[in-house]
C-alpha cells in the first residue's frame, strides 16, 4: 500500500455552538481522486480550508506530505495586477524556477490573449481559470478545488 | 530553489508599489486637488500676522495667517491622499497577500514589502505637495516643510493601513480618514481654531508634523523631538495594523511530514461533517 499524501486527523469545528466538523479522519494515497458531497452548510467549505491551513480546526491534526495546490471558492486575485504578474508573483511564492506549467495552463485554458491584461478587467470566467492556474502551475501532489471552470477556449468578457 | 529572500522581497515591493502607481483616482486626487487646497488658501485668507505656539522654544511666533494656512493645507491634503492609499491597498489585498502566505510567500517579507510602499508612498506625495508649495511661497527651509509632510504622510499610511484591516466598509474607511484628517489639521491652525495654542492640540497625530512646519517655514531650528514624535506615532499605529494583519494572513500549521503507509486508506474512511 502507498503511502498517503494527506491525512486529516480527528477534525473539529465549530463556529460558536454550531459544531460543523465532528471527528472528520481520513487518508488519501496518491492518484486518488475524492469528492466532498454535502448539504449546504454540512462544512464542505470549511473541512477544505482546514486541510489548506486557511483555517484552524478546533481539535485534531491535518498530515501532508508534499506540495498542495489549494484552488480558492471564490476568487482571489489582485485586480491591479496582470495575468503575468500573477504568473510570476507566485512563482516567487512557490519559489520554483520555471513558469512552463503555468503556460501550459494557461494556453490549455484558452485565455492567452489576456496575459498583459489586467485583471480587473477580465471576465468572470476569466478569472476563475486564473484562479485555478494559480492552484496548480507548482505541479503539487495534493490538488484542492472548489471551483466550476467553463471550459470554453474562446474569448469572452 | 529559485527565489533568494531578497528577490522575493522585491517582487512583493515592485508590486505593491506598482498597485499604488495604479490607483488613478489618487493620482487625480493628487494632481488636482494639492494644487487647488493651496488656490483656496491664497484666495482665502490675508497676510495678516496671527500668533502660532512653537512649542519647541515655547514662544509666540507672529507669522503669516496665509503661510501657516498653506501648511495646514498642505498637511491636511496629505494625510487625506495616503491614508486613502494605504487604506484601500490594505482593505482589498487582504485576502490576496493571505493566499500569497497559504502558498510559501514568507510573511516577513510580504509586511517589509507593504513597509517599503507606505514609506515610498509618503515620500513621493509630501515631496509633491512640497513643491507645489513653494509655487506659492517660499519657507525659509523647503526640506523641513517636506519632513514635516513626511511625519504626516507616514503617521496617516500607518493610520490607512490599520483601518485596512480593521474596518469592513470601504465608505466607513473613508468616513473615518476624512474626519480624523479635517480634525486634526485644522485644529492646529490659529485662524480655524483660536484653541490651538493650548496644550490639548499636543495630543492629536498632526501636531508634531505641524510643529516640524512652523519650523520649517519661519524659523531656523530643526525640531528633533518632534520628528521623533512623529516616528512614534507612525510606529504605534503601523505596529497595531501589521499585528492585525499578521494575524488575518498567518497560516494554520499543516504538519507536513513523510506519512506512514499503516494509516493509507484508498478513500476517505468516514466523514462526519455537519448534518450528515
Amino acid at each position: 500500500m502507498s503511502q498517503p499524501l494527506l491525512q486529516a486527523q480527528g477534525l473539529y469545528k465549530s463556529y460558536g455552538r454550531h459544531k460543523v466538523l465532528r471527528g472528520v479522519s481520513f487518508a488519501i494515497a496518491p492518484g486518488t481522486l475524492v469528492g466532498i458531497v454535502g448539504e449546504n452548510g454540512a462544512g464542505k467549505s470549511t473541512l477544505l480550508r482546514i486541510l489548506a491551513g486557511d483555517l484552524r480546526p478546533s481539535r485534531g491534526k491535518v498530515l501532508r506530505s508534499g506540495a498542495m495546490g489549494y484552488c480558492p471558492q471564490q476568487v482571489v486575485l489582485n485586480d491591479a495586477l496582470t495575468v503575468n504578474q500573477h504568473l510570476d508573483y507566485f512563482r516567487a511564492a512557490y519559489n520554483i524556477t520555471s513558469l512552463r506549467r503555468a503556460d501550459e495552463l494557461v494556453e490549455q485554458l484558452g485565455y492567452q490573449a489576456y496575459r498583459r491584461d489586467l485583471v480587473g478587467t477580465l471576465s468572470g470566467g476569466t478569472k476563475q481559470k486564473l484562479n485555478l492556474t494559480l492552484a496548480l502551475m507548482h505541479q503539487p501532489e495534493v490538488q484542492e478545488d472548489a471551483l466550476g471552470i467553463p471550459s470554453t477556449g474562446k474569448k469572452e468578457r | 530553489m529559485y527565489s533568494s529572500i531578497g528577490h522575493r522581497y522585491l517582487t512583493a515591493a515592485r508590486y505593491a508599489l506598482l498597485e499604488q502607481v495604479r490607483n488613478r483616482f489618487a493620482l487625480v486626487l493628487l494632481l488636482l486637488f494639492v494644487p487647488l487646497w493651496y488656490y483656496f488658501g491664497f484666495l482665502f485668507t490675508t497676510d495678516a500676522p496671527i500668533a502660532f505656539k512653537f512649542r519647541l522654544t515655547n514662544v509666540f511666533l507672529q507669522v503669516s495667517a496665509r503661510e501657516v494656512t498653506f501648511l495646514t493645507l498642505g498637511l491636511n491634503a496629505i494625510t487625506l491622499i495616503v491614508g486613502f492609499m494605504l487604506f484601500t491597498a490594505t482593505r482589498k489585498n487582504t485576502h490576496f497577500d493571505h493566499r500569497l502566505v497559504l502558498n510559501g510567500y514568507p510573511q516577513p517579507l510580504l509586511i517589509l514589502a507593504k513597509l517599503t510602499s507606505l514609506v515610498a508612498v509618503a515620500a513621493a506625495v509630501s515631496l509633491y505637495a512640497s513643491a507645489v508649495l513653494y509655487a506659492y511661497w517660499r519657507p525659509h527651509s523647503l526640506p523641513l516643510v517636506w519632513l514635516g509632510f513626511f511625519g504626516a504622510a507616514l503617521c496617516y499610511g500607518g493610520l490607512g493601513l490599520l483601518l485596512g484591516v480593521l474596518v469592513r466598509g470601504e465608505l466607513e474607511g473613508f468616513f473615518l480618514i476624512i474626519m480624523l484628517s479635517l480634525i486634526d489639521t485644522f485644529i492646529q491652525n490659529p485662524i480655524g481654531n483660536p484653541a490651538a495654542n493650548q496644550e490639548i492640540v499636543k495630543g492629536f497625530p498632526a501636531f508634531a508634523p505641524m510643529q516640524i512646519d512652523v519650523a520649517g517655514g519661519f524659523t531656523l531650528v530643526t525640531p528633533w523631538l518632534y520628528v521623533f514624535i512623529s516616528l512614534a506615532w507612525l510606529a504605534g499605529l503601523v505596529l497595531l495594523g501589521l499585528s492585525i494583519f499578521w494575524w488575518k494572513t498567518r497560516a494554520w500549521s499543516v504538519h507536513t511530514e513523510p506519512l506512514s503507509a499503516e494509516s493509507t486508506t484508498t478513500s476517505v474512511e468516514s466523514t462526519a461533517l455537519n448534518n450528515v
